[in-house]
């Protein structure tokens, strides 16, 4: 297995800070630590990653500072760094009339990807379940039919599709697992996210259990919030809280049994990218570091 | 003056330990209560709907997020003036924010969310829009490309006419629209004054760091653009563009030396009170804007505006509408009711 960190630094703008003692005394904070990719790509290996898996939303900023995605996957390597996926929100893929503009924005970060050197294109079908919940039979067999377009098209191009549910989403505990069944198996795979099927209600244990051939790589991440009540999830805009509770913590910080998932892991042999998702930290090098400890030092040893 | 302060303090869009704060509506509602606190009566709000595609409706940026937290302007009204803000002075909206794909689409968007924009500023009873008035030089550079027998020319004529109807339209509403001319824009500096004769309707927000960084005298330019000034943004800088990153991606983050190109008021070289007295000669009666944008420690930012107010601003003629709410508490006035800074009653200036 091989550790990958997901990029939920934001804008990252400046590549290199050559005057890092200069730009340190302007302010004299520890702001000038998180500026520049340079750094950035050192604290992953520093904190024991391999890889990083990129943000859609930062691509705008990563090649106006690269030029070209081979130049960022370039500059990573020398770091010690592989681009090892990206996220993708395959939005509207429930509607019959969207299908062609879904699967060109698919093939278009299929595109990108595989410039990046990338591997997994993990994707979150249709969108939130407030105002497009719940979704019918033929909404969803029609959003399958599309995403098994795009894992073959994937596939091509040396890349796997992995759906990725969140608890807020129309493709929800009563269903997702319907809707994995309902793709393609030989081209559509699963990027099993931890917390996201606890906060929805689903069993880890079981989930994972049953699904394991269908597991490409995972979203590795805790929560203390088990079973979410239907009136949160699919209410406007969930994902982030008016008072700051947070539903994600890092691997061990919250109550997910994550060693005995790592027995099944074990037994399921499953070989590939594990990468840590820690959105909504206050500190993402705190807990990168208290992520990688826990994978290396606690599930590894499983 | 009416002063006020902008909320695009807030640095949402660079990664910095405790970001994720910034998000979620309880960072916000006590921010206001803060620049209160700080003095400031009266907000100035940037406009970015970017942040309703994810989700994050707890950043008060859009009427999205107006309308999900506070049921309308009105409500988002009502719980400002209970954390001691009475009024919105000015709503900016950055075109760069959906500057992508082929210029007619952009041109679209731009036009939809300066509508957008424009009712949440008539919502609010704000009475200044101002529109960044093109993309950054690489952006629009960008825009252009592939796009056979469409010159920059054509480009800004077709903006032109996109300004001009919202001029119009905040016009019918009472609203002045203006224009800010980044350091990174195609109207840099001096330049726009040629715009403004092309669009009478359309007024000037003065940007002192912007046209300081582009190579302009803030202080001149205020005589020059003299009864064209809608609103005026104080801004503070020490940067000099000497490695040309106006025509960098990211012009804000000078690529071949780092520097935070937007200080604190008064930690940078702004000579602020040759402006103040400029725009006092040219008899300007509009608001200030006091912005430091995208901070690194808002309540710093907050106090530290407010001590140069106080220290040097004061001393050297500023004068100020509705300091704080507060202020009219204490002297049993109505909340609603603009005063005059204490200062000024007592004769102590």
């Amino acid at each position: 297995m091989k550790l990958s960190h997901m990029s939920h630094w934001k804008t990252v703008p400046y590549k290199q800070i050559d005057n890092f003692r200069d730009f340190y005394y302007e302010d004299k904070s520890n702001i000038a630590y998180y500026q520049d990719w340079d750094r950035i790509l050192r604290y992953h290996k520093a904190t024991g990653y391999e890889g990083i898996e990129l943000a859609p939303w930062d691509l705008r900023e990563i090649l106006g500072l690269f030029g070209t995605p081979q130049e960022f996957t370039a500059f990573a390597g020398e770091h010690g760094i592989e681009v090892s996926g990206m996220f993708h929100a395959s939005d509207d893929s429930q509607i019959p009339e969207k299908h062609d503009e879904v699967l060109r924005a698919a093939k278009d970060a299929i595109d990108i990807l595989e410039k990046f050197g990338g591997k997994h294109l993990n994707m979150c079908p249709a969108r939130n379940y407030c105002v497009h919940g719940p979704l019918s039979e033929e909404d969803l067999a029609v959003s399958a039919r599309v995403i098994d377009e795009i894992g073959a098209y994937a596939l091509d191009h040396g890349i796997q599709v992995g759906l990725h549910n969140e608890f807020f989403c129309a493709v929800n505990k009563e269903n997702h697992r319907r809707f994995l069944e309902m793709t393609d198996p030989g081209k559509v795979f699963y990027c099993l996210d931890t917390a996201q099927i606890a906060l929805m209600g689903d069993d880890l244990l079981d989930f994972y259990d049953t699904y394991a051939e269908r597991i490409c790589t995972f979203h590795l991440k805790d929560t203390a919030s088990l079973a979410v009540p239907d009136a949160v999830r699919y209410g406007m805009d969930p994902e982030i809280r008016d008072d700051g509770w947070r539903w994600f913590w890092e691997p061990g910080e919250g109550v997910l049994p994550l060693e005995e998932l790592w027995k099944l892991v074990k037994k399921h042999n499953f070989q590939g990218w594990v990468t840590i998702e820690d959105d909504g930290a206050p500190d993402y090098l705190a807990a990168m570091a208290l992520s990688s400890y826990y994978f290396h030092e606690v599930l590894e040893r499983v | 003056m009416k002063t006020s302060f902008s909320t695009e303090v807030v640095d949402l869009d660079r990664q910095v330990p405790n970001r994720n704060k910034r998000e979620s509506r309880y960072f916000w509602d006590e921010l206001y209560s803060l620049i209160s606190a700080g003095g400031f009566g009266r907000i100035a709000i940037p406009y970015e709907p970017k942040w309703d595609f994810g989700g994050r409706s707890g950043i008060p940026r859009s009427m999205r997020s107006i309308q999900m937290k506070f049921g309308g302007p009105r409500g988002y009204l009502a719980f400002l003036k209970e954390q001691g803000i009475t009024a919105v002075d000015c709503i900016h909206l950055d075109s760069a924010l959906f500057c992508a794909g082929a210029p007619e689409m952009y041109l679209g968007a731009l036009d939809h969310f300066a509508q957008e924009a424009l009712a949440f500023a008539v919502g609010l009873s704000c009475p200044v829009l101002t529109l960044t008035v093109t993309p950054p030089v690489f952006a629009v550079k960008g825009l252009l490309a592939g796009q056979e027998g469409l010159k920059e020319a054509d480009f800004l004529r077709k903006l032109a006419d996109v300004i001009r109807d919202l001029a119009e339209r905040a016009g019918e509403a009472g609203i002045v629209l203006c224009v800010k001319n980044p350091y990174w824009g195609l109207f840099r500096g001096e330049a726009v004054l040629e715009l403004l004769e092309k669009l009478p309707a359309v007024k000037l927000d003065l940007d002192t760091a912007h046209l300081q960084i582009a190579g302009a005298d803030p202080a001149k330019l205020v005589k020059q653009a003299a009864g064209r000034i809608g609103v005026v943004h104080f801004t503070d800088t020490a940067f000099m563009d000497e490695q040309e990153a106006y025509l960098t991606p990211l012009p804000e983050f000078p690529a071949r030396r780092a520097t935070k190109v937007f200080r604190d008021i008064g930690d940078g070289t702004v000579d602020f009170v040759a402006v103040l007295k400029a725009l006092q000669e040219a008899g300007y009666q509009g608001g200030i804007v006091f912005n430091c944008r995208n901070s690194y420690d808002s309540c710093r930012s907050i106090l530290r505006t407010r001590s140069y107010i106080n220290r040097t601003l004061i001393p050297a003629g500023y004068t100020e509408q509705a300091v704080s709410m507060y202020a009219a508490r204490r002297k049993g006035e109505s909340e609603n009711e603009i005063i005059p800074h204490e200062s000024l009653e007592d004769g102590s200036l």
